[in-house]
């Protein structure tokens, strides 16, 4: 009796203590945003005042409405969307393959390969600038959408190569060689056996992609030129001006930008969670 | 040891693909070369291509209104202008002109580079006679090099010290006309409105080559001598540069000058956190939007003169291999944004002064204020950026002071960067 | 735990059509450019950016020889060590509280996406509004509370500064490392746990016999990874100071962005980040053949 209760006590104390440290970790990660919203919601003269609140003195709900007047933010967001989306399908499309090949068979150069992806990703984008803009140039690709979901696919296939082989890898192949038994091709053992399963894998992998091409500056920056076919990260610079950065609105639409992102994750976090019960398999 | 191969294997491909990058370059130039001379004949609409500096909030549209004008008065010309922040600006640029993809026009700050390199038309090329005879014709002479004019310019700001008047008021003291007067002033302000700072100094990475000019010009030093040879570590620049350190290390100025950009400045002033400070005309409006009580009075010397700072902007057009018809486009947009009309409004539109005779006196008669900057404008002092080394004494400057700031010594620091630049 | 590969009666050139979208794909688009940096490193580059001829190492012995290039790269060690050490062990806590079933689960996953969500930008601009002397809201937050009465200056120094860009640097990368993590506690079979449980093994032991050792090729690869994105990141370090004052806060990125479209020196641009790649080279190599090998067995 007396060992059941100290038991409940220590599951009770560490449930609190858990509580505790997750409620103090999401204050503390939400504080930027908090400053950020407070802020979009100040007036500029308010933003620099001597004695500053936390909470606007005057709420300036007009701030979230005038960014959508000053700039086609709509029309930013769905270039993210398109540029996000289709890198992720892309590198995807590409990874998929080079992850199972890399998992499942054995080949002369496989280590090669594996070096070569780390190797890609060695130089910051800043400094590719110059080479990227004359490969889209020979490809025609300079301000299109096209060249900069093309740039975030290779961008980010050494993630998703690497996160897809450990997930393949972590997954035991019995079954697809079941499959195989059953007259399945490879390709076909690929998609009904080994996807499903390795679910969860891929779409945490979708996500960092997405994330990744969603937050991209640095190359849209200099391929882009066209006012209607900017990004987001990109346009939302009108309001860093000259003279003043309106930190209202620049605050104002970033959390625009954050929206779409935390939507996709809730929606995919459900899967994300119940994918892995159902896929525990391991080798 | 298998895998160390495998790595060194994937850096000699690297290389591999490098040799093949530099060997596959030049044919890539080539079709670029073609374009212009492709095109012409293909459509029968010309195209101008233009980069234009995003100086505020209302450029871009301003732009996409000029666009559509002059592409409705211009059957022919199809003008394409792009409008970049001057935070992106030389990054875009950089990387459009090493891929041999400049624009036919541009609007930026420098020139000289470009031109050092041969990338540029002269003026007369393509800026018609009328349109030249409009500029203020010490204003070109900043864009001289070699006895030829390479760019007109495009717009100018000219710098003064903007005064917080009730702070002033408020520590019994009135704006001040020489460097000790300043000193004064501040440690008055210092001492009455201990929560205010007294006088701001930017000193970063963004504009700290202006606060070189600032003191240097006051104390009758500069970015060169007489013979327009560089002359950083002059007797003068030392000491207005000790001056205006003294000023940090005597906690007379905002906290952290390495780091406060002008527009944190501005920011602060509007705020009325900051007493006095030199800023671009352009604050003019901000503070009034602000409310704040101001007033502003040219940049005293030490000898009690005064001393205006001008920055200026230019248009300058890239050699593009243009056939006749290109070029007689470019003169064509070149022409009608230096309308007078558009032109007065685009320079208001942002706060800045106009580079042209005609611009100036509309603006004047249009604001008295107005007035009274065209004429600092008018007898201000440049950056030398027509010199090659510009770009490399503006950060080296900026270099200098960030330095002392920290507790260098101004004299060796000088000393070192002038070795460097000319030697 | 060898992992038996399957299908050894191999064709032998289907494993490289397998790979080939993806060897395409970033052999365009990536290694071309950096054989366009390579390129640059070894010539002769004018301000505005034309490739005058090959000049040798040139472009290296005057990098190596500016007085401030030892100091930058000291910063760039510095950042890239506490940001992926502490980010990695902050990361991976975090991975184990959110493991745990708990109410809300969901919500406090999705808030750690956050800071991963916003581009690193507004990131690093939040930041420094948030620490500004003057109107920070740090300082009206602690003011607010009572805690301080003054306007507290938190950028005293450049190493004030260096340490705020490293505390957002950690701030952004924790996500990434968590969710790593995540994934890889989350594929833990429960039926070790509940062995270990029968064998008496405490909450230390469960921790550091079985999840460390089955976590750690995830968090392996995610460890590399972050150390090459973290030693070329950009933007935190651009927005807070610029690499101000004279380079105190500069990183190898910000002080090569700064010579080759401040300065216009591309060519020496370029060989910086050939040195930053030389650099990241060495440390993936050795980090990699260590822990592959020892992986492998």
């Amino acid at each position: 009796m007396a060992a059941n209760v100290r038991v409940n006590w220590g599951k009770l104390l560490s449930r609190i203590l858990l509580y505790f440290a997750v409620v103090f970790i999401c204050l503390f990660i939400l504080y930027p945003y908090f400053v950020m919203v407070c802020t979009a919601l100040k007036s500029r003269a308010e933003i620099f005042a001597m004695d500053g609140t936390i909470f606007p003195k005057v709420t300036m709900w007009s701030n979230f409405i005038d960014i959508w007047k000053k700039a086609p933010m709509a029309k930013y967001m769905g270039n993210s969307i398109i540029i996000a989306a289709g890198s992720t399908a892309i590198a995807m499309i590409c990874g998929i393959p080079a992850a199972y090949a890399l998992a499942r068979m054995k080949f002369k150069g496989q280590t090669a390969f594996l070096g070569f992806i780390i190797v890609s990703q060695m130089f910051a984008p800043v400094v590719l600038l110059i080479g990227i803009y004359k490969v889209m140039q020979i490809l025609g690709l300079t301000n299109s959408l096209l060249g900069l979901i093309f740039i975030n696919a290779a961008f980010n296939q050494a993630f998703t190569i690497w996160l897809l082989r450990g997930t393949f890898m972590s997954i035991s192949a019995e079954m697809e060689q079941a499959a195989t038994i059953d007259g399945c091709n490879r390709v076909q053992a690929m998609f009904k056996v080994l996807l499903p399963v390795a679910a969860p894998g891929i779409v945490t992998t979708l996500i960092f992609i997405f994330i990744n091409a969603w937050n991209e500056y640095t190359v849209a920056l200099c391929l882009i030129s066209t006012e209607t076919i900017k990004p987001l990260t990109v346009g939302i610079n009108i309001f860093n001006g000259y003279n003043m950065i309106e930190w209202q609105y620049l605050f104002a639409s970033s959390i625009f930008a954050i929206v779409p992102v935390v939507i996709l994750f809730m929606s995919i976090e459900k899967n994300l969670a119940s994918g892995l019960t159902a896929g525990g398999v391991k080798g | 040891m298998k895998k160390i191969l495998a790595l060194l294997l994937a850096l000699t491909m690297v290389f591999a693909l490098c040799a093949c990058g530099s060997s596959s370059a030049p044919a890539a130039e080539a079709p670029a070369a073609e374009a212009p001379a492709a095109e012409a004949p293909a459509g029968e609409k010309v195209t101008v291509t233009m980069i234009a500096a995003q100086y505020g909030p209302k450029t871009g549209d301003w732009w996409v209104d000029f666009e559509k004008k002059f592409e409705a008065a211009n059957d022919g010309i199809d003008l394409v202008v792009d409008c970049v922040s001057w935070n992106d600006i030389y990054t875009v640029v950089n990387t459009r002109i090493a891929n041999g993809q400049a624009p036919d026009l541009l609007n930026i700050d420098v020139f000289a580079d470009y031109q050092a390199d041969g990338l540029l038309l002269p003026a007369e090329d393509w800026c018609s006679p009328e349109t030249y005879a409009k500029f203020y014709p010490a204003f070109l002479d900043q864009s001289v090099v070699d006895g030829v004019c390479w760019a007109v310019p495009d717009l100018a700001s000219a710098r003064a010290i903007y005064y917080n008047k009730d702070i002033l008021e408020q520590a019994g003291v009135s704006v001040p006309t020489t460097l000790d007067e300043l000193v004064t002033v501040c440690q008055a302000i210092k001492e009455k409105c201990p929560d205010i700072y007294p006088w701001g100094i930017d000193m970063t990475t963004d504009e700290g080559q202006a606060a070189f000019a600032y003191y240097t010009w006051s104390y009758g030093g500069g970015f060169v001598d007489a013979d327009d040879n560089w002359a950083l570590n002059s007797a003068e620049n030392v000491e207005a540069i000790k001056f205006a350190i003294g000023l940090v290390n005597d906690k007379l100025t905002n906290s952290d000058p390495a780091n406060n950009t002008r527009y944190d400045l501005q920011d602060l002033f509007c705020a009325g956190k900051l007493a006095m400070m030199i800023a671009p005309n352009a604050l003019s409006q901000q503070a009034g939007d602000a409310g704040i009580n101001y007033g502003f009075a040219p940049i005293p010397t030490v000898a009690g003169g005064s001393v205006s700072a001008g920055v200026m902007d230019r248009i300058m057009c890239f050699d593009n291999g243009q056939s006749a018809e290109q070029m007689a486009a470019i003169t064509a947009v070149v022409d009608a944004f230096y309308d007078d009309e558009p032109y007065s409004e685009w320079v208001l539109m942002e706060g800045f002064l106009p580079a042209t005779s005609a611009g100036g006196e509309a603006c004047a008669a249009a604001d008295p204020a107005m007035a009274t900057w065209i004429d600092i404008v008018g007898s201000a002092k440049f950056y030398p950026t027509a010199k090659a080394e510009w770009a490399d004494v503006k950060q080296g400057v900026i270099d200098v002071e960030q330095q002392a700031l920290l507790g260098g010594d101004v004299q060796e620091l000088l000393d070192a960067l002038q070795a460097e630049i000319a030697g | 735990m060898k992992q038996k590969k399957p299908y050894t009666h191999l064709n032998k050139t289907e494993p490289y059509l397998w790979i080939l979208p993806s060897i395409i794909l970033m052999a365009i688009f990536i290694i071309v450019p950096i054989g366009f940096v390579f390129r640059m490193a070894f010539s002769q580059v004018t301000k505005a950016g034309l490739i005058k001829g090959f000049c040798g190492f040139n472009n290296f012995a005057k990098v190596l020889s500016g007085a401030k290039f030892g100091m930058v790269l000291k910063n760039t060690i510095v950042w890239t060590i506490l940001v992926v050490g502490l980010s990695t062990v902050l990361g991976f806590i975090l991975a184990l509280i959110l493991n745990n079933e708990f109410k809300g689960r969901k919500i406090a996953r999705a808030i750690v996406v956050f800071p991963w969500a916003t581009t690193l930008v507004i990131q690093a601009s939040v930041w420094k509004f948030i620490i500004n002397t003057d109107y920070g809201a740090l300082n009206t937050l602690l003011k607010t509370l009572g805690i301080i009465q003054q306007n507290v200056n938190w950028t005293p120094t450049p190493e004030a500064f260096f340490a705020w860009e490293i505390a957002c640097g950690i701030f952004v990368t924790i996500p990434f490392v968590c969710f790593t993590a995540l994934s890889g506690l989350q594929s833990i079979d429960a039926s070790y746990y509940e062995a270990a449980t029968v064998d008496g093994a405490n909450y230390w032991n469960k921790l550091f016999k079985i999840t460390l050792p089955l976590v750690k090729p995830s968090l392996t690869v995610a460890t590399v990874l972050n150390i090459i994105y973290v030693f070329n990141s950009f933007p935190i370090v651009w927005t807070i100071t610029k690499g101000d004052p004279a380079s105190r806060t500069d990183t190898l990125v910000t002080y090569l962005y700064k010579l080759a479209f401040y300065n216009g020196k591309q060519g020496e641009a370029a060989a910086v980040s050939v040195i930053g790649f030389l650099i990241l080279l060495v440390c993936a190599s050795v980090y990699m053949v260590s822990t592959l090998k020892k992986g492998d067995e």
